[in-house]
């Protein structure tokens, strides 16, 4: 007997009486404020932030002032120009030397102040991940409360084969509980409202 | 492998012995413990949040081979290749097959306790792949030859000086550093061009979705991600347990697990894989490896409910004081001593012991498991079965006989008064009294409640239970 049929067998012989444990209908708790000022408070405490727009400022030179030091910026957005040309990024590999890569979110979740990002979104995954820093464009319009509302509403989940909720900046609290902000993924995340 | 009886007792001693390692475990992890009390006091629905949890997975359980059965047809339509294995040695071969028909050398992975379980390593290097941990506390963990001490924060019982040794030796930076941020900067340099020229990715897996053949890998440090999408082959290991049947239950679990873990709302990282990436291949294992087995265990099925949060750990006042590794055991901590004994029952007979059964455990849960009643159940599992040792044996039975007789009880409970006043200490504390090992006895009392209550309070009538006899 194959694996799966003989893992399948033992479970349907070793299994509780499944009318015993009914599936609950979908639950929809908590907070459902989706609002802007929801979604920053709890972008920043998990270290992300938000780029304010300076009066008269353009994207790019936003980027910059955030990230002086950036020698490569790539932006796959038309809202932001940046140094590098996204269509130079073919392979998974090539995102390694990008400095700073700008995005557009499809969405936001005020509960957490994460942003989604798929396949749609990135010109090739790895892009928001080896980057060092990312800036991701998020309009307000596309803000949701909280997680149950998230996964109820937005069909992303149901069509996207890679999507990532971020949370603000990879980090870490391995070595003696120390709080690190940028670990291995990008060291920054900035939110830029359009 | 062998089969003698974890010493718990004698490894926890030793790790008593080291005061600040002891120190900073404990705080370290009742810090951990007191950030999730402060997510749970913010969201009023919290209890409703775990209510819900644990009744979906439940039910899950109840229908695990048809919600498997989904998510294969699911995942298979959207083009990710379905294994299943038994066991440890099955996974790691399918595991091993796969890098093998690709000319894979070299392996980046991030955590995932199924790999442990299955000793996934050796077998790979073996077959002459390089294994790469990328998660900061799993590669130290790697490096120093150790298993994760924790399911969520592998290195926890470590401190600065230790990794600084670690990494001086294999990444050549100074043995003298004291900044973590240093440290984990080596690491991010030294993982990157192994990342980058990685023939293969792994990840594991915190929920599969039946309705849509998702799973969903939830990080720090985004470590998965990488691994996830700088190779082009992509192979996830999952227990079988860890289904949710719809996706809108994500909701649910999302919001309890990092605030159960680490006391933080989200990890930084939420990961949907519904399938491979462009140019890319991606296979999922199914693991058992004894899970199947023990969803038949009426009293321990319950555990299957696991999310692998590690509330359960920072709470537990024997795990902070004696460390993960002293489990002897891939899973460490309460829920450890619940589950290693369904792998090995002769083995991991000393860990339901390792437990005060004060429930703390239970209460910190996120999908109920009644833990230390499982604990509790366990301890008579092992007696029946005698896997206790023979004084812990012996001085139980003698309790019970005691206990069920009201006066030989109480004629013993003088005797020992009159012992503990006049015994000398060799004759109290001695090898036939492990409790006394690190613990006084109670000092000796003039009078008993029962004497005290015969005396004040008690009608004829009412003297004494045995006087109706």
């Amino acid at each position: 007997m194959s694996a799966r049929d003989t893992i399948l067998q033992a479970l349907r012989a070793n299994r509780p009486t499944p009318q015993n444990h009914p599936l609950p209908p979908v639950a929809t708790l908590g907070d459902l404020d989706a609002s802007r000022e929801r979604f920053i408070t709890n972008l920043k405490i998990l270290g992300g932030d938000v780029l304010e727009p300076v009066e008269g400022e353009t994207l790019d030179q936003a980027i910059l002032r955030r990230h002086p030091d950036a020698k490569v910026i790539c932006s796959n957005v038309p809202e932001a120009k940046g140094t590098l040309p996204v269509e130079r990024i073919k392979t998974p590999q090539d995102a390694a030397t990008v400095d700073v890569a700008v995005v557009r979110a499809a969405f936001g979740i005020a509960e957490m102040g994460s942003i989604f990002l798929s396949e749609a979104q990135l010109p090739i995954n790895s892009f928001a991940h080896l980057a060092q820093h990312i800036v991701v464009l998020l309009s307000t319009g596309e803000l949701t409360a909280n997680m149950h509302t998230t996964y109820q509403t937005r069909p992303e989940f149901k069509s996207a084969r890679y999507g990532v909720l971020m949370s603000g900046p990879s980090a870490t609290a391995d070595i003696q509980g120390v709080l690190i902000r940028g670990a291995q993924g990008v060291r920054s995340l900035s939110v830029w409202f359009t | 492998m062998s089969n003698r009886p974890v010493n718990h007792a004698r490894a926890a001693e030793h790790f008593l012995e080291d005061a600040p390692h002891l120190k900073f475990h404990d705080e370290r992890l009742w810090d951990m413990r007191q950030k999730r009390d402060a997510q749970m006091h913010m969201l009023p629905e919290w209890q409703e949040l775990r209510e819900e949890a644990s009744r979906i997975k439940e039910h899950t359980l109840a229908q695990l081979p048809e919600y498997l059965e989904q998510f294969e047809e699911n995942a298979k339509k959207n083009g990710i290749h379905v294994h299943w294995a038994r066991d440890g040695a099955e996974h790691n071969r399918i595991v091993g097959d796969i890098l093998k028909a690709h000319g894979a050398r070299s392996l980046i992975k991030s955590k995932s306790m199924v790999t442990e379980e299955c000793d996934m390593r050796p077998y790979l290097e073996k077959q002459g792949v390089t294994v790469t941990e990328t998660d900061l506390g799993e590669r130290i963990q790697q490096l120093d030859d150790q298993l994760p001490s924790h399911i969520v924060v592998p290195a926890v019982h470590k401190l600065t000086s230790d990794v600084a040794k670690i990494f001086a030796k294999d990444y050549h930076t100074d043995p003298n550093i004291r900044d973590p941020h240093l440290l984990a900067e080596a690491q991010r340099q030294a993982a990157r061009p192994v990342i980058l020229h990685a023939d293969a990715g792994m990840t594991g897996g915190n929920f599969v979705v039946a309705e849509t053949g998702t799973f969903v890998v939830c990080t720090n440090e985004g470590n998965a991600d990488l691994s996830a999408t700088v190779p082009n082959l992509h192979i996830a290991t999952i227990g079988i347990e860890r289904l949710v049947p719809r996706m809108a239950d994500l909701g649910v679990f999302i919001r309890l697990l990092s605030r159960s873990a680490l006391g933080s709302p989200i990890t930084q990282y939420t990961t949907h894989f519904r399938g491979p990436q462009d140019g890319g291949e991606m296979h999922v294992v199914l693991v058992d490896n004894g899970r199947s087995h023990r969803l038949g265990m009426d009293d321990f099925w319950t555990s299957l409910k696991c999310i692998r949060c590690g509330a359960c750990m920072n709470t537990c006042p024997v795990y902070r004081r004696s460390g993960g590794l002293s489990y002897g055991a891939v899973y460490s901590g309460p829920i450890g001593a619940i589950i290693d004994p369904t792998f090995n029952e002769r083995k991991y007979s000393t860990l339901p012991f390792a437990s005060t059964l004060n429930g703390s455990c239970t209460n910190v849960c996120p999908v109920k498991i009644d833990i230390h009643e499982q604990l509790y159940k366990w301890r008579r599992v092992l007696v029946q079965h005698r896997e206790i040792p023979f004084v812990k044996r012996e001085i139980m039975y003698m309790a019970g006989k005691l206990m069920g007789q009201p006066k030989m009880y109480r004629a013993a409970l003088r005797a020992t008064e009159t012992s503990l006043e006049s015994l000398p200490r060799f004759a109290l504390y001695n090898w036939l009294n492990p409790w006394g090992k690190h613990r006084e006895l109670p000092h000796p009392i003039k009078q008993t409640f029962h004497d005290w209550y015969k005396k004040n309070r008690a009608t004829p009538a009412a003297t004494a239970p045995e006087s109706g006899k």
